[in-house]
């Protein structure tokens, strides 16, 4: 399965929901697109990963990315994950302590 | 011995994660070991695509022990090209996951190699 990508629009925040795959192959899909979203003046953006089926460092560093450029436009940046395949390896590499996680699309736009 | 090999390109990672999953599976390892064996593959193999040609192949030998299921990655090396910094994210993400992992170049051939054990 490759990678989907759709966004909406949820108490003035941009969801952007990424299904399928993130590897080396399919990530740079996902890079263009949250640059799009942080170039095109969005102020709340919220990458919604409820139906990756599978990530690997490559998305990590995607959205570690997209964390930075929004840090540095001042828009807010989160990151929807409640599986825990995909839990283990932002906590691994330790960036659940720099991400803002949350379980849901409900906690993240509450935030 | 169980070997598969694809061309150097990302776009058939899903290939290898596939019979990794498979042969894990196969040989009794829980669901969160499969998927963590999974992860570590992939993360071998996207570390050694870009150490590559573009033309060269990569190929994974899965070696089958009593309790253990050891997957080791390999493909040529570019001039010049050197395995990645053990401090990636890469690098933590395959630590993290298998119960040890090892990385050396032979003849310009480097090799990625990763054993799951079924009971630790």
């Amino acid at each position: 399965m490759e990678l989907s990508l759709a966004t909406r629009v949820v108490a003035a925040h941009t969801v952007l929901e990424v299904g399928g795959e993130v590897d080396v192959y399919t990530a740079p899909k996902l890079r263009e697109r949250i640059a799009e979203l942080l170039d095109g003046n969005i102020k709340a953006v919220i990458v919604d990963l409820g139906k990756v089926d599978f990530m690997d460092s490559t998305g990590l560093g995607v959205l570690v990315g997209g964390w930075r450029k929004a840090k540095a436009s001042g828009a807010s940046f989160g990151v929807v994950c409640d599986k825990e395949s995909l839990l283990k390896i932002f906590r691994i590499t330790a960036l659940d302590q720099i991400l803002p996680l949350y379980p849901s699309v409900t906690a993240a736009t509450a935030s | 011995m169980v070997a598969v090999t694809v061309p150097a390109d990302g776009g058939w990672l899903g290939i290898l994660r596939t019979a990794t999953a498979g042969l894990a599976a196969r040989l009794g390892f829980p669901g969160d070991k499969i998927e963590d064996l999974r992860i570590a593959v992939d993360e071998a193999c996207a570390m050694l695509l870009v150490l590559t040609p573009t033309d060269g192949d990569l190929t994974c030998r899965f070696e089958i022990g009593a309790e253990t299921l050891t997957a080791a990655v390999s493909a040529p090396l570019r001039e010049g090209a050197n395995l990645p910094d053990p401090s990636s994210f890469a690098w933590r993400v395959i630590r993290g996951l298998t119960a040890d992992a090892s990385a050396g170049q032979v003849n310009g051939v480097a090799t990625i190699r990763l054993t799951a054990a079924l009971h630790k």
